[in-house]
Formats: C-alpha cells, sequence, structure tokens
C-alpha cells in the first residue's frame, strides 16, 4: 500500500516537474540523430514517431565511417547515433557513451545491374562470384557506382567483401593479406571499373537515377527503392546479383550517447521503442529493408520484387570483418593505392569580394588536403597516382599549376603557392570551369575519377555565362562534376545551376569547412 | 463551440497543478527518511535486461534506497577502463575479478551474485547436420555438442558443404565476442584450450601447444563483437548464413523468450540451444567499488531479487534450483542441472591465452 501511495506521488510530482520545465507541457524533447544517409527514406516514419512520441527529432546525415570519427571524438552535440552497422559504433564508441544500441532493420550490400546488362552477362541465370563480375570489368562490359569505402559503410563493407574474394578467404582478412600483390593488383583492376563514387549510399542512389550508369553497388533496400522510381518512369529496373563470396549485411543499430540527461534518455527510449514496435517495423519493411526475425512478413512480400532479383528466401552468408587494425589499414590502402586515382582541378577564386574571410577559409581547406599530414587525420590522403591541378581566378585566369606525382613535398609546394597569392580583381566562375574542362581534355578520363571543385563565393560578375559554359561542357563531351565549396558572403544560385547541369554538388565551406571538405572529395 | 472549453480546461489545470504540488511536497517528505543512493557502474551487457526490469528497479529502490545506472562494458575491459565515478562493476567472471585484484588490489568487497553456463546456440538446420554427424547427441530432450569432435572439424578447415551445408559459404566455425574484452568469448576461449588440450584443464605448461591452434581459430574470425548481448541479437535477426554458431550464456535465450514473448514464438523452431560437452560456468561476480556500491551487494542477494534473475532472466541462482522451475519457460531442452562441467584454465593462464589472442 504504502509502494503504491510512493509510486502515484513519485508519477505524480515527476509530472508536475516535468510541467515546470517545460512551461505546461508545450516544449518538446529534442534527440538529435546522426545518421547514415540511407534512414533519409526513413523520413515520413519518423515524422509519424514525433507525432506518437512527442519528441522532436533532429536527423543529420553522414557516412557510417564518420560517425564513428565522430564517436571517437566524443559524439559532438548528438544524442543519438544511428549507423548503417554496428561495427561503426563498436569501433568508434571508445568511451563507453553508447546504450540501447539495438538493430533497427537489416538489408545486404549488394549489386544492382540493369537488367539488360546482368542478362547479357548471365548474371540472372547462375550464382555470381565477385571474380564473376571482375571478369565482366576486364572484358570492360561493365562499370559500376559504388559509395567511397574511407567514408560509407556500403562502400567499406562492399570494399571488404572484394578483398576477401581475391584472397580466397572466407575467414578475416589479416595484415598479410593487405600485402599480397595479386590481391592489390586485382583490386585496382576491379575499382577500375568504378564510373562515380559518393560519400553516402542514399546520395548514390539519387545520382545513379538522375545519370545514365549500368550499375551501382548499394544496399539491397535502396535498390528497391530505385527499381520502384524507375518502374514508375517506364525504364528498365536493376537485377539484383549477390555475390556469395564477398557479401556483407548492414544492420542498423541505434543507440543512444548517455551524457546523464534522464530526460533525453527517455525520449530515446520512446523513440526507440517507437522505432521497434509492430506497426512501425512494419512500415520500415515496406521501404524494402529486412525486420525482425521471422523473414519477410505476407503483407509486405511485394515489395521485395523477385522478378528484380531480390530473394528473401535465399541464406546470406556475409564474410566477416577484420579485426579494427586490419580494417583501418584495409581503408588507408584503399585511399592511397587501390581506388581510382583522381584527377582534380580545384578553381580557386582569388577575386577580392573573397577578402570577406573568404580567401583564408579557401587556404585553410587546401591545407587540409594537401597537406598530408592533416588530410591523413581525416582519411583524405592523396592516392598514388592521383592528379591535383589549380587554376587561381578572379575575373581573368591568373595561374595555373599542376602536381602530376603526388609527394608529399610537391603538394605542399603547390599549398605553398596559393596561401601566398593575394586576391584581386572581379569574379568570373564559369571561366575558371572551362578551363578546368580544357586541362582535363589532356587526361584519358577512364583511368580516373575526375571532378572540377570551384571554391568560391559564387558572385559571377564576368563576361562568361552559364550558356558559355554548357556550350563548352557539351562540346568537350566528358562526364565531369563540378561541385562548389562557398566561402565568404556565398550565392548559392550560380553554384547550384552548376552543379545540377552537371551532376556535381554544392557545400557550405562556412558552416563546417572540414565536413564540407571532406565531402567533396568523397564524392569525387 | 470552441470557446467554451477554455473554461474547464483551466480549472481543471488549476486543480491538477495543486494536486500535483501537495503529493509532490508529500512525496519529498516521505523520500526523506532515507536517502537514495544513485550508484553508477560498468555492467556486462547481458544483464542490461536485468536492470531493465522495472520489478528489479522497485526493490532496488523501495527496499534498498538504490538506483543503479549503468554503462554497458566488456567484463575485462571494465577492469582496466577510467573507474573515476564509478560505484561498481558486474563482469561475469571470476577472471574479470582475478584480474581486478591483480591490477588493482582487494575490490572493497565482491560477492557471486549468480551463474550461468556457456552453451552455444544455432539454428536447426546446423543442429541437424552436426547431429547426423554425431558431434551433437539428444539426451532427455536436452542437445550436447562433443567438444573433441566440434573443435577437430574447426581445426581441419572443414567447409559447411562437407556436413551437408552447400548453402552456408566458407568453412565451419563458432562466432564468439572477442576474448580479450568480453567474458563469453573469453570463457569459450578457455574452453577451447581445455579442448585442444586433450580435454583437460590446460595449464601454462599445455600453451606451447595449444595457444598456436587457438591463435588459428580466433585469427579467421576477425571483428569480433566486445558484447555477448550484441553478438546474440545479431545471431538472431540475420540469419543462418551470418552466424552459423555462437557462443554464449544459457540465461540469454531464457530471457528472450520472457522478455519478447512474440518474438520467442517467431524464432522457437529455428533455434536450438546446445551445451557443450564438457562446458564451464560464468560466474557473475559483484565487485563494489565504494561505500554506496557496497549496499547493492546485499540488494542482489535479496531472496526477491534471485528469483526475479532467475525467472526473468535465466540467471541461475542459489536460491531457487533449475530443477523446480523449468516450466516456466517455453524454452524446450533446457538442461535441470548442469553436470558436465570442467575448471577454467587459472588465471595466470587465461592471462597468457588472452596475450596471445589480441
Amino acid at each position: 500500500m504504502k509502494d503504491i501511495f510512493r509510486n502515484v506521488a513519485r508519477a505524480a510530482a515527476a509530472v508536475a516537474l516535468i510541467l515546470m520545465l517545460s512551461g505546461c507541457g508545450a516544449g518538446k524533447t529534442q534527440l538529435r540523430i546522426l545518421s547514415g544517409s540511407e534512414n533519409q527514406e526513413l523520413e515520413a516514419i519518423l515524422v509519424e514517431c514525433e507525432k506518437k512520441t512527442g519528441v522532436d527529432i533532429q536527423m543529420e546525415y553522414k557516412g557510417s565511417v564518420d560517425i564513428m570519427r565522430t564517436l571517437q571524438e566524443g559524439g559532438g552535440a548528438y544524442d543519438a547515433v544511428w549507423p548503417a552497422s554496428s561495427i561503426w559504433i563498436s569501433m568508434g564508441d571508445q568511451q563507453h557513451m553508447v546504450k540501447y544500441a539495438e538493430s533497427v532493420s537489416t538489408t545486404p550490400v549488394v549489386f544492382g545491374i540493369r537488367r539488360s546488362v546482368a542478362e547479357e552477362l548471365g548474371f540472372t541465370q547462375a550464382e555470381v562470384s565477385v571474380r564473376d563480375i571482375l571478369a565482366a570489368i576486364q572484358n570492360q562490359n561493365l562499370q559500376f557506382c559504388m559509395t567511397s569505402a574511407t567514408q560509407s559503410n556500403s562502400g567499406a563493407s562492399a570494399y571488404i567483401g572484394f578483398l576477401n574474394a581475391f584472397l580466397d578467404k572466407d575467414g578475416a582478412i589479416t595484415m598479410e593479406d593487405l600485402d599480397n600483390q595479386k590481391m592489390q593488383t586485382q583490386m585496382a583492376e576491379f575499382l577500375s571499373g568504378v564510373e562515380r563514387s559518393s560519400g553516402s549510399s542514399d546520395w548514390l542512389k539519387d545520382m545513379f537515377l538522375e545519370g545514365d550508369y549500368d550499375a551501382m553497388v548499394n544496399y539491397e533496400c535502396l535498390m528497391i527503392s530505385a527499381n520502384q522510381e524507375l518502374t514508375d518512369r517506364g525504364e528498365e529496373p536493376l537485377y539484383v546479383v549477390y555475390p556469395y563470396d564477398g557479401l556483407s549485411i548492414a544492420d542498423s543499430p541505434l543507440g543512444y550517447l548517455d551524457r546523464g540527461d534522464e530526460e533525453k534518455e527517455e525520449a530515446f527510449q520512446k523513440v526507440q521503442e517507437y522505432l521497434l514496435g509492430d506497426g512501425a517495423q512494419k512500415a520500415i519493411e515496406a521501404t524494402g529493408r529486412r525486420i525482425g526475425y521471422g523473414g519477410v512478413s505476407e503483407e509486405n512480400r511485394d515489395v521485395f520484387n523477385p522478378d528484380w532479383g531480390i530473394d528473401v528466401d535465399r541464406i546470406l552468408s556475409p564474410i566477416p570483418m577484420p579485426d579494427a587494425d586490419v580494417l583501418t589499414q584495409a581503408l588507408n590502402l584503399y585511399q592511397t593505392e587501390l581506388r581510382k586515382p583522381s584527377l582534380t582541378v580545384y578553381c580557386l577564386d582569388y577575386s577580392s569580394s573573397m577578402n570577406n574571410g573568404g580567401r583564408d577559409q579557401l587556404v585553410e581547406a587546401m591545407g587540409m588536403i594537401l597537406l598530408q599530414d592533416e588530410a591523413s587525420q581525416y582519411l583524405l590522403q592523396a592516392s598514388s597516382r592521383e592528379i591535383n591541378a589549380a587554376v587561381l581566378f578572379d575575373d581573368t585566369i591568373l595561374q595555373e599549376y599542376l602536381v602530376e606525382t603526388p609527394l608529399d613535398e610537391n603538394l605542399a609546394a603547390l599549398y605553398q603557392e596559393i596561401e601566398g597569392y593575394g586576391t584581386r580583381g572581379g569574379t568570373d566562375i564559369y571561366a575558371a570551369a572551362i578551363e578546368g574542362l580544357e586541362l582535363l581534355k589532356n587526361y584519358d578520363l577512364s583511368q580516373y575519377t575526375p571532378a572540377i571543385i570551384l571554391m568560391t563565393d559564387g558572385q559571377s560578375n564576368g563576361s562568361t555565362c552559364f550558356d558559355d559554359f554548357a556550350r563548352a561542357y557539351e562540346e568537350a563531351g566528358m562526364d565531369v562534376p563540378v561541385f562548389s565549396i562557398m566561402f565568404g558572403d556565398a550565392e548559392e544560385a550560380q553554384l547550384e545551376e552548376l552543379a545540377e547541369y552537371t551532376g556535381g554538388r554544392v557545400f557550405d565551406g562556412r558552416e563546417d569547412l572540414a565536413e564540407a571538405f571532406r565531402s567533396v572529395k568523397g564524392y569525387n | 463551440m470552441k470557446k467554451k472549453i477554455p473554461n474547464p480546461r483551466v480549472v481543471g489545470l488549476i486543480i491538477l497543478i495543486v494536486i500535483m504540488a501537495v503529493t509532490g511536497i508529500i512525496y519529498w517528505l516521505a523520500a526523506g527518511e532515507g536517502e537514495i543512493a544513485a550508484l553508477d557502474g560498468y555492467l556486462g551487457g547481458e544483464k542490461i535486461g536485468l536492470f531493465e526490469d522495472e520489478e528489479i528497479q522497485e526493490v532496488l529502490l523501495d527496499e534498498y534506497r538504490i538506483k543503479m545506472d549503468y554503462s554497458k562494458a566488456g567484463s575485462l575491459d571494465m577492469v582496466t577502463l577510467d573507474q573515476s565515478g564509478m560505484d561498481y562493476l558486474f563482469p561475469s567472471s571470476q577472471t574479470a575479478l582475478e584480474y581486478y585484484r591483480k591490477t588493482r588490489g582487494e575490490p572493497l568487497k565482491s560477492e557471486i551474485i549468480f551463474n550461468t553456463p556457456i552453451v552455444l546456440y544455432t539454428h536447426q538446420i546446423v543442429a541437424d547436420a552436426l547431429a547426423a554427424e554425431k558431434i551433437v547427441t539428444e539426451e532427455d530432450g536436452v542437445f550436447y555438442l562433443d567438444m573433441l569432435k566440434m573443435t577437430e572439424l574447426i581445426i581441419s578447415d572443414t567447409p559447411w558443404a562437407d556436413i551437408g551445408l552447400p548453402e552456408l559459404y566458407g568453412n565451419v566455425s563458432i562466432d564468439t565476442t572477442d576474448p580479450a574484452k568480453s567474458n563469453s568469448g573469453n570463457m569459450f576461449a578457455g574452453l577451447l584450450a581445455n579442448t585442444l588440450n586433450g580435454g583437460v584443464t590446460a595449464d601454462q605448461q599445455a600453451l606451447p601447444l595449444v595457444l598456436p591452434r587457438l591463435q588459428e581459430i580466433f585469427s579467421r574470425l576477425g571483428y569480433m563483437e566486445t558484447s555477448s548481448a550484441d553478438l546474440f541479437s545479431q545471431f538472431l535477426k540475420m540469419g543462418v548464413g551470418a552466424k552459423p554458431i555462437i557462443a554464449g550464456y544459457e540465461s540469454q535465450l531464457l530471457e528472450f523468450s520472457v522478455e519478447q514473448p512474440e518474438d520467442y514464438e517467431q524464432i522457437q523452431d529455428d533455434i536450438v540451444m546446445l551445451y557443450p560437452s564438457p562446458t564451464v560456468w560464468s560466474t557473475h561476480v559483484y565487485i563494489a567499488l565504494t561505500e554506496n556500491g557496497e549496499k547493492a551487494a546485499d540488494a542482489l542477494l535479496d531472496p526477491k531479487m534471485q528469483e526475479l534473475a532467475w525467472t526473468k532472466h535465466g540467471f541461475r541462482t542459489n536460491v531457487y534450483g533449475a530443477a523446480v522451475s523449468l516450466e516456466k519457460f517455453p524454452v524446450k531442452g533446457v538442461a535441470e542441472d548442469i553436470t558436465r562441467v570442467m575448471q577454467m584454465p587459472s588465471y595466470e593462464t587465461m592471462e597468457q591465452i588472452i596475450e596471445g589472442l589480441r
């Protein structure tokens, strides 16, 4: 009896306290979740979750490898993390802050290949191995898109799967394995088939749908969503291939970052309980994610369309992830040796409008990429075969630099030049971008991942206009994205236009410079 | 219509606030009979269900004036972690306590709270295949796995296909947590060491022979989870291909069947619990670091608490014999008595094993 009374009293006191704190119950607890981009597709479900739980959910999206890094640094200002796979929490949570981590859904990392191409390759008939795919790449019958292994979980797990396949190993790879020259050669050949890359899985899917590509490595659930759109458009869907010797599964764990705030903790638990509840789980399954323990439910079976090669009854045997040291080393190897080398033209704005803090931000950013000690902290270090060019501009082309041998000292020397240059004149971003195209014409672009990166405030007022650029771009006939990182008093409109036209993207270097730069490099 | 409603609402709200204020005051007065001790500590993941149990929290609060918060950590990890602000450690093995004694001296207090044997979990098709190989045998509805034969199968790089499971890719293996960080993996490594030592508890003399083979087995596993709870949940969710067999605690499936009865129903025909023959006991030792921490030791040994630990969370305790109350669980194939048990290697031997596997 006493207990009951005490419980009631305790509850009432708690309610009274909450009412006092929140000004009569109007304020919502905010929950900031750092999440893999693949969860963007769950936004409708999260809106519903907000309504049901009264928690204000703020989602921020990053690649899973970046989420690991954020955790290592103490978790930033986030209340929860939701990467694509548990391994990134285990590796990142060195301070033991993560609590209640639980898988929300699972989805395998697979190859999606346009059906006609898959048929031609014989992939719709038999079991497919990573080596079969390598053969198709070597015979120049296949190119594909894949996220960066050093940023995103789908890219990283696919890459590890490929390593296992080329090493003929079903157990975890070891440090010694990484020195295997034959594997390195095959892996580099395999990655030479990468047509476009990106820093996150959801963006890769969007890019795929906007462009004209044959295949991508991505989550099964994003293949399903891509196919839904392709089918709506009346276009050919992707055929999903599960390479049996290099498969991995993402388990999408949502975990709380415990800093002793009880209100947040309660809010988190409400959200998690909602997402793991029957209703939300069925809704999540309807987006093509696998849930629960007993296989796909009857009502959502249609979503997993077997005509697309999707096979939910198949037993998925993922390869084991290597231990943390080996994984880090493997990712370094990807970054510096094995990935398709990048060919990047940095167009740097030295117009006088950049005086407003913009120039300093630009120089700092270039230091991050060119000074290798700094770059390696972000897994952004130069690869052994990459090419970097810089075009310094105002309303004219001021200066050009080219580094074809990316030794540390050569890149540092380029940084010195950039740092020493002063601002002047007006702005002509189009002339600079056209100059970038000219530079790229000197190379066989199939051997590189090319990109033009404009670092500017975007206020173009020179004699060249967008149409001039568009004409030059068509004439050049190259698939080169133009990315922009905005600085100073940035004007976004012109940059967006360029990004949209070329399949690039605009980032804000003023908000989180490191972040913007990492993103550009990753998408590159 | 809307205009008429505010009046009663406001009145209601005022009444509510008054009631709350009064009850609030009474509550604070009532609470004056003893300060509530708020404890923080490191907890093995397999006991989170127990600590999150509201009934357990109530016993702690009402009868012992204790609130226990926790940070999840592996049993061995927690000994070396920064312990400032922590009142207790609650690992799942004697080894962790020995480790503590060795590195930090005698703790304020330590008590064995409950036990659970190391078991293996697998799926029906794997259990069937192992039964066909005579590695798994059934006795009185309980499944036992012959550790010697199983270890041979693993050591000899036998593909799953060779034991009739072509649908599984790769070689026969058992997934565990990281033996250097988490207890279930650590104990399974100890058990394997014993097995590799011909079924005799491994000692330091045996290590030159045993350790290289142990290293070989573990190096194939690559990245290992640091928490038994995470490994178990991945095992259940990712299907037979991902983790065909895992090492864990008996308590895990028992707890799952009680806490998530509907989910258990979905998996009960597929998941099989295998008792390694022989197995080892995981002993859950509570280590108090502070005076507040000491208070909880008695609370955890409270008969009420011990009963809840068994009936809701599957930990075998001294108070409630397993034999009498197995029917409470829907899980089939739970052994009444755990008789085929062997000693873990000594702390010094385990220390070298862990070092060798790091």
